[in-house]
């Protein structure tokens, strides 16, 4: 998990602020508390306006330090969500694989992103409640031009036909994997299907967005160090999945929690 | 737009105290809604009586004997005496120190001075609030003072006032308590499930008092010794025990009674289960929402965790949805009865949710939480009159207080600090009001200052917060020499901070905060609200700009919000006149009921989201100038084109001002059964209404496909009703009328250069060369749809290929047929020879068509032989005999049903140019957005079909035959706009003359002789009662005169025509054999010869028509 220990000598270190947004019950909390604590409640209580909690993140070459803000979910808490993405330089939008209707949320939430929040903010599409689905049900989609080193749960299952309401026998999964994918790589998005139950992909996908968080809109990051290293996944995250668009795949680099 | 509705609303609702409850009343809040918040009455009470009195507590709690004469004195003696108002309502005697004065005879200055710690909006002072029912025996000690004992504890009230104003409140008081006698079994409901009665039980109270009495120090005996539940007494100490803190048994009903949750639920004693069983079983969004919920509300307390706690909570969560659905269910409600529920029964913690919801925190949990947003900037703008230093730290390190301290108030604290503090707060919040939660919050910033202001992010500053709310039972001076300061903990020192140091925020303080700040807020809520909705409008809503989007969802919501408020005044108009003119009364009484759609729309709420038909049809006519109706309502003078132009509106008071005519200033709707189709189409959900989301996109169907071919199957699919992807001949004729309603005020999308309204006004005559090529693209639409009309049954596929005897083509299979057509090769499959000769005129029809419409300025050019050939096979309309029109055509047999399918329908549009158009690009032009002017301005001078300069003709109206009233004459006055109007109308008419006269053939199938199904056309009716008279050849005859009726029909059409063009009308009617009329005059009633004469080219022309 991610935790600050990692690092032996000081690395250049700058705190990123990132937001939270998704159905109400999705999970946000829920990858939250497993990101920052490792931990698991079952029954969490909701979130009012928004809660606070901050985690680093340790990386090759720097530190971030994730300021997380984490927003209610119900739909009337809207309104306020604007006070908290303000400035924030990343975002989570979480929805639930059992659930079709939290993805159109989160569509909506990602259209909002897009268009309010500040430019270049990076944006994480997260199907949380893995736990929940089979794991063959999970079918990954080629065509990143990524490779893919390690059997997960995200393999390829081409004859899988995940789609809306094809869920497999006697699993609860109701959002295609392929589905999710093709939308965020339509909007060049990160992408990871979590549980914060069993803790899988949480820290990969903070990682992920600290890595593609640009250099130069960290706030006080020296121009971090040119040796690239670590391009592509040098520990075991093989599920970065930078998928290019944004510009920041060279910023790749495996993370050190 | 539609969020200023909650403008209105939260002008009523974000001020209980100082906004007025009641619409229609001036800002002023009403004596009876102050009297209600002193006192924290239900909305039912006014003020009756008042008297000043003097009130003495026994303070003898030993011996509670009743009271009789002779102890009196003793008691006098002994007790505390109050002196101050004592108010007498429907139901309540309520009395306190704090002089204020709520009748209606008294000044407004002494009822809106308050003071004391909750001004106004709770109870201060030291008094009481008895329910009358709680009384059990009034003596009358004197003749001045008053004697009230109920239950084990008795009161003595001396009345100071005059004689006569004292017997005026003794006689309120005995018949408000001879109607409280109704209650009283209400109260013994109600009050059993008030802790205090089962710490009171006789077998316990030894027992409970001791405890009671070991665990705290003073409240639970004063609060007993001072009346109990309904008749707890407020003592001078009370306000402090409250902050002192309530003991845990006492503190559910002391809640209930500070906040006046209790007199609520007295009230409506069964409310509570009547709710519950009332919407067993039935399903809502707010359920689905409390449900995800259920077990993450106190998950640390564990009672919260088993089924009973659960479902405690769910029935009151549900319970309250139900009662308020625009509420419904937020987030932190169920956090909140959480907390309630562990000291109040269900039916409690309903009641006082109610109370938080409706009265303490209006708008809080509401849909848009204005309520929360609008007391944050309270808050901030507090903090930043308070703490001016912090407040520009604040702003210089960008840290947003409100995301701090929302939450602080959405859940009143409790998901903030350890339960048992947050229910100290709660328990001043319920006495004394929102203003607590502003102190509160202003003393834990204050206290924390000096940290707050090393913070430099919002991470640093949350932190703070979080741990001094961990700490806040640790001592507050832990290094104090002095023992007695060492032992105050932090959260005393918070209540004394914010009780002391912040007494200055009153709740006045609040209300001119949030007068101040509400615009502002609510204007943020709108504009997102209209950024999300237009964002989340699905795919379909890309097809159209973002500025038409916003134009569609001003005018969306705009068109409901005028027609709420319109409907507002017409009720209240109602309301005035009823009262004004009572022997009217009936009238408008009976006329509400007819009103019930409306008034149900009302009920959805104050910001509806559905649009029912009639606000679709406004909508439209906002938008697109065909959706405005060519017969506007005629001055409401005139009661029978009232009723027929609103019939749903009924009451013709109603409309009898301007301004409260049902469309408002706008332009009146049309309504027709296009409209009507459209309506259907787009309610995709199928409710009956439209919401934004399905005006988007139906209107994005329309509007956002260039592509004529989808545009088209768009047009065939609003009349193909069963989805079968066939249209019978019924829906043929429909859309002919409908392409004509459409085009009556020209086409956007047809070049065709606007007639300028001084040519057409002063031209008698056609008089320009320019005009005359301009009409004829108008006219040329008319014909256009004529020749469409002719066509679809031309290629129409039977739907009982096997009735149709010898054709071959029939038995061919309809899809190939529809195939085949589409491709327009259907001759080389086809053996036929008429459908061959058919599509050998084909490629010439448009030529052809030209032909006939020049024509008529060569009258009789073309002779009926020409157009025959040109037309084919259609030709057959003359023959009388039904077989004979059989075997000539089946199309028109009623007896043989027929369909057009898609491809047949593409191939028809496709065929004409002028239709072509209207698909490519004018149909769908004719919605304008964004940066059209407004239609109906534009109505006046548009291009019409009209195609007779006629101003001239219009003074011969006495030539025009009885045909025409109703169809062709211009009435007087109505100037050039209404002339249009009529030839519009005349091609309506004939589309639906067209198919009355199908059904009437398929009548004279069965010989009956005398069937007219005419409704609106008397003059009709006339004319073929004569043409029946005269011709008298039983059927056959009928049927003639049934296509003199027709003629009659056209004449009517011409008769506006009689100066000029004669023969234009016959073009515009799109007369494929033009012929040599007779004089107009002689179709006059008589008909009689003349008409016989012309009966057989008459009938070729109407049978055109029926093609």
């Amino acid at each position: 998990m991610a935790d600050s220990t990692g690092a032996a000598a000081p690395k250049p270190s700058s705190s990123v602020k990132l937001v939270l947004l998704g159905e109400a019950a999705v999970g946000k909390s829920s990858l939250v508390l497993r990101f920052v604590n490792n931990d698991f409640q079952e029954n969490k209580e909701p979130t009012i306006g928004a809660a606070f909690l901050t985690q680093k993140c340790s990386l090759p070459t720097r530190t971030i330090k994730f300021e997380i803000w984490d927003t209610a979910g119900q739909e009337r808490f809207a309104s306020l969500a604007p006070m908290y993405y303000r400035n924030a330089q990343s975002a989570l939008v979480v929805y639930d694989l059992t659930k079709l209707s939290s993805l159109t949320k989160a569509k909506h939430w990602v259209a909002e992103l897009q268009r309010q929040a500040s430019p270049g903010i990076v944006i994480a599409l997260v199907g949380n409640k893995l736990d929940l689905c089979s794991s063959d049900s999970s079918s990954g989609d080629e065509g990143t031009g990524l490779e893919e080193e390690e059997e997960e749960e995200e393999e390829e299952e081409e004859s899988e036909t995940a789609g809306p309401g094809a869920a497999a026998d006697g699993d609860a999964r109701k959002v295609g994997t392929r589905e999710a994918k093709a939308y965020a790589d339509e909007e060049s998005l990160l992408f990871f299907e979590t549980s914060a139950k069993t803790g899988t992909n949480v820290s990969e996908v903070f990682t992920a967005i600290a890595n593609a968080i640009p250099e130069t809109s960290l706030k006080g990051a020296r121009g971090a160090s040119g040796a690239q290293t670590a391009l592509g996944a040098t520990q075991d995250q093989s599920r970065v999945n930078l998928t290019g668009p944004r510009g920041e795949a060279g910023a790749k680099e495996g993370c050190a929690c | 737009m539609f969020l200023s509705s909650l403008v209105q609303k939260a002008q009523a609702f974000i001020d209980p105290s100082l906004a007025t409850l009641t619409p229609g009343s001036d800002r002023k809040p009403s004596k009876a809604t102050l009297f209600r918040h002193q006192f924290r009455l239900p909305d039912s009470q006014n003020p009756l009586y008042e008297v000043t009195a003097e009130f003495t507590l026994s303070s003898n709690h030993t011996v509670r004997p009743n009271v009789t004469q002779g102890e009196k004195g003793r008691d006098k003696v002994q007790g505390t005496h109050h002196v101050g108002k004592l108010h007498l309502s429907e139901q309540y005697l309520c009395f306190s120190t704090q002089g204020s004065s709520f009748l209606d005879s008294a000044s407004t200055s002494a009822s809106s001075s308050f003071t004391g710690q909750t001004h106004g909006a709770g109870p201060a002072g030291n008094g009481f609030t008895l329910p009358l029912c709680a009384i059990r025996r009034v003596e009358r000690l004197h003749t001045t003072s008053n004697d009230g004992s109920s239950g084990t504890q008795k009161l003595t009230i001396e009345l100071a006032g005059s004689r006569q104003q004292c017997e005026r409140f003794c006689d309120g008081l005995k018949k408000g308590l001879r109607e409280g006698v109704k209650e009283v079994e209400n109260l013994r409901a109600v009050v059993s499930e008030c802790y205090s009665e089962y710490l009171l039980d006789p077998s316990r109270t030894k027992e409970a008092a001791g405890k009671a009495k070991g665990k705290t120090r003073e409240p639970p005996d004063a609060g007993l010794d001072n009346g109990r539940n309904a008749t707890l007494i407020r003592e001078p100490t009370f306000h402090k025990l409250i902050r002192v803190g309530l003991p845990n048994r006492l503190r559910g009903e002391m809640w209930e009674l500070t906040s006046g949750s209790f007199y609520i639920r007295l009230q409506q004693p069964k409310m509570y289960t009547e709710t519950l069983a009332k919407f067993q079983g039935r399903e809502s969004l707010a359920i689905d929402e409390i449900e995800k919920d259920l077990n993450r509300s106190l998950p640390e307390y564990p009672g919260f965790q088993s089924e009973e706690g659960i479902g405690r909570l769910r029935r009151v969560l549900t319970a309250y949805s139900w009662t308020n659905e625009e509420v419904g269910y937020c987030q932190a409600m169920n956090i909140v009865v959480a907390a309630l529920l562990i000291y109040l029964s269900e039916s409690q913690a309903f009641f006082l949710l109610s109370v938080l919801c409706d009265r303490l925190l209006p708008g809080y949990y509401s849909q848009t939480m204005y309520g929360t947003l609008l007391d944050q900037k309270v808050f901030e703008s507090l903090v930043e009159k308070t703490m001016p230093i912090l407040w520009n730290h604040l702003v210089k390190s960008d840290v947003q207080l409100s995301v701090v301290s929302l939450p602080w108030f959405l859940s009143l604290y409790i998901n903030s600090m350890p339960l048992i503090f947050a229910f100290r707060v709660l328990d001043v919040f319920f006495l004394e009001g929102p203003k607590v939660l502003f102190q509160i919050g202003l003393a834990i910033l204050r206290i924390n200052g000096e940290e707050l202001l090393d913070a430099t992010d919002d991470g640093a500053f949350i932190s703070i917060l979080k741990s001094y709310f961990a700490r806040l039972d640790e001592s507050a001076h832990p290094k104090s020499e002095i023992e007695k300061l060492r032992a105050v903990t932090r959260f005393q020192e918070l209540m004394v901070v914010a009780f002391k140091e912040f007494s200055g925020i009153t709740q006045n303080t609040i209300s001119e905060q949030r007068a101040k700040h509400k615009d502002a807020v609510l204007d943020s809520i709108e504009s997102f609200a209209k950024r999300t909705s237009i964002r989340n409008l699905g795919p379909d809503s890309k097809r159209l700009s973002t500025n038409d989007l916003g134009f569609l969802y001003d005018r969306f919501y705009g068109t409901l919000y005028e027609r709420q408020q319109r409907l507002q005044m017409i009720q209240e108009e109602a309301e005035r006149q009823r009262k004004a003119a009572g022997r009217r009364a009936t009238e408008i009484v009976t006329g509400v009921p007819g009103n019930g759609p409306e008034m149900g729309r009302v009920g959805l709420g104050p910001s509806p989201t559905q649009m029912d038909y009639d606000a679709f049809r406004e909508f439209l006519a906002g938008i697109a100038k065909w959706a405005v109706t060519d017969s506007p309502s005629s001055p409401p003078k005139d009661p029978i084109a009232e009723k027929q132009n609103h019939s749903y509106l009924s009451s013709s008071t109603r409309s009898r001002s301007a301004s409260l005519s049902p469309w408002g200033s706008g332009p009146e709707p049309a309504d027709h059964e296009f409209m009507r189709r459209l309506f259907r189409r787009w309610d995709t959900d199928m409710n009956s209404s439209l919401s934004l989301q399905n005006v988007v996109t139906g209107l994005a169907h329309v509007k956002g496909t260039r592509d004529i071919m989808s545009s088209i199957s768009y047009f065939f699919e609003l009349y193909d009703d069963d989805g079968d992807g066939r249209v019978d001949r019924e829906g043929i004729l429909r859309i002919s009328e409908a392409l004509l309603f459409l085009s009556r005020r020209g086409l956007e999308g047809a070049s065709s250069p606007s007639r300028s309204m001084s040519t057409l006004a002063e031209s008698g005559t056609i008089t320009s060369e320019q005009d005359d090529k301009d009409e004829t693209r108008d006219e040329q639409f008319l014909s256009s749809v004529s020749a469409f009309i002719r066509r679809c049954f031309e290629y129409a596929d039977p739907d009982h290929p096997m009735n149709q005897g010898s054709k071959q083509d029939e038995e061919e299979p309809v899809t190939s047929n529809a195939d085949a057509l589409d491709a327009f090769s259907i001759g080389d499959d086809e053996d036929d020879e008429e459908d061959l000769l058919d599509f050998d005129n084909k490629p010439a029809s448009p030529a052809t068509k030209k032909a006939s419409i020049n024509a008529p300025d060569t009258p009789a050019s073309p002779t009926p032989q020409a157009v025959d050939s040109a037309n084919g096979s259609l030709t057959f309309g003359q023959t009388q005999s039904k077989k004979d029109a059989k075997s000539a055509n089946l199309a028109l047999d009623p007896s043989n049903p027929l369909h057009i399918t898609l491809p047949t329908f593409r191939m028809v549009i496709l065929a004409d140019e002028m239709l072509e158009n209207f698909f490519d690009s004018a149909f769908s032009n004719s919605f304008r957005l964004s940066s059209a002017p407004s239609p109906s301005s534009a109505v006046s001078v548009t291009p019409t079909l009209t195609t007779f300069a006629n101003a001239g003709s219009r003074t011969s109206i006495p030539a025009v035959s009885p045909g025409g009233p109703g169809a062709g004459v211009v009435p007087p006055g109505k100037g050039i706009r209404g002339m249009l109007d009529n030839i519009v109308t005349d091609g309506m008419r004939v589309a639906v003359e067209v198919r009355r006269r199908m059904d009437e053939a398929q009548k004279e199938l069965d010989r009956t002789a005398s069937t007219r199904g005419t409704e609106d056309e008397e003059d009709d009716d006339d004319d073929q009662y004569a043409g029946r008279a005269s011709g008298a050849y039983g059927g056959e005859a009928e049927r003639r005169s049934v296509r003199e009726g027709d003629r009659d029909l056209l004449e009517g059409a011409e008769a506006v025509d009689v100066g000029a063009g004669k023969e234009r009308a016959e073009r515009l009617l799109d007369l494929d054999a033009p012929i040599t009329e007779e004089p107009i005059a002689e179709d006059g009633a008589g008909a009689g010869k003349g008409s016989e004469r012309t009966a057989s080219v008459e009938t070729k022309k109407s049978m055109v028509f029926e093609r």
